[in-house]
């Protein structure tokens, strides 16, 4: 009965906690799109952005990777925000695995260059 | 427990277990749909505010107000189908075709009024709405539904 009852409950707990840093890491990326697109590509203050917001939704910003693409956007184009992370799912007698988290959003670029 | 119900104990526990897997699964697509839900209405806001992040450049010098271009609707019916296209395997549709059909009105100059909302805009708007279909394969497992449609609605203003 406990290696039936013990893997199902913590499915529950394991996916509910790998749902809420899913949507933790989506509302990141929104935001970090937005103001990738109003500072007109990647730089140090956008880094320093997502990491900052990272850590207040209790992700550590250390293992979660980052991309901006392009670099430099032009006014009115798209500007892609990737962040990602690899995240560990553990069921007790069941099994174990990596999962990783991606979201990407897309913003305009505001900066008329 | 006493020795002698054991065997029940067991019987019950193989009887109650698919019952116990669906109610699980259940409750993972839910958090499932509950993520896709949220990024569809981040779609949704990111398409509206791009839209309006552009301003008709001849009114703005002309007069100084803030009026929408032409090609607001557009924009925003392009950055949504952009932004679903990141969770398109989810999509019972392809993210063109739900852009395609989305509802989205663009109010260049205010104040305007929005009759599928029945609002007065009191600055330029772009409104976005649609229905999403996600799939929901679990649902189908346990003989729900296997796509469930997700309804979004954004409105942005430039300030």
């Amino acid at each position: 009965m406990v290696v039936i009852l013990v893997p199902l409950l913590f499915g529950v707990i394991e996916f509910g906690w790998l749902f809420q840093r899913w949507l933790a890491a989506e509302t990141v990326a929104a935001h970090a799109a937005r103001l990738a697109g109003e500072l007109g590509g990647d730089d140090a203050s956008l880094r320093r952005y997502v990491a900052a917001q990272l850590a207040d939704v209790g992700i550590d910003p250390g293992r979660v990777r980052v991309e901006v693409e392009p670099a430099r956007v032009a006014w009115r184009e798209p500007i892609r925000v990737s962040v990602r992370s690899d995240e560990r799912i553990d069921l007790p007698f069941a099994f174990g695995a990596t999962v990783q988290l991606s979201v990407t959003a897309i913003a305009r670029g505001e900066v008329s260059r | 427990m006493t020795r002698d119900d054991g065997g029940s104990a067991a019987t019950l526990a193989i009887v109650m277990l698919p019952l116990l897997i669906a109610v699980v699964a259940g409750v993972v697509q839910l958090g499932a749909i509950r993520v896709l839900a949220a990024r569809v209405a981040s779609a949704a806001d990111l398409a509206t505010l791009a839209a309006v992040d552009d301003q008709d450049d001849a009114e703005l010098l002309r007069s100084g107000t803030l009026r929408l271009p032409a090609d607001a609707a557009a924009t925003a019916r392009r950055f949504f189908a952009l932004n679903l296209e990141q969770i398109a395997a989810h999509l019972d549709l392809a993210p063109s075709l739900i852009a395609e059909r989305a509802d989205v009105a663009s109010f260049p100059t205010a104040p305007a009024f929005d009759p599928a909302t029945a609002t007065v805009y009191d600055r330029p708007t772009v409104r976005l709405a649609a229905a999403v279909p996600v799939r929901t394969p679990a649902f189908g497992v346990l003989l729900l539904p296997a796509v469930t449609t997700v309804s979004v609605r954004s409105v942005s203003s430039p300030r």
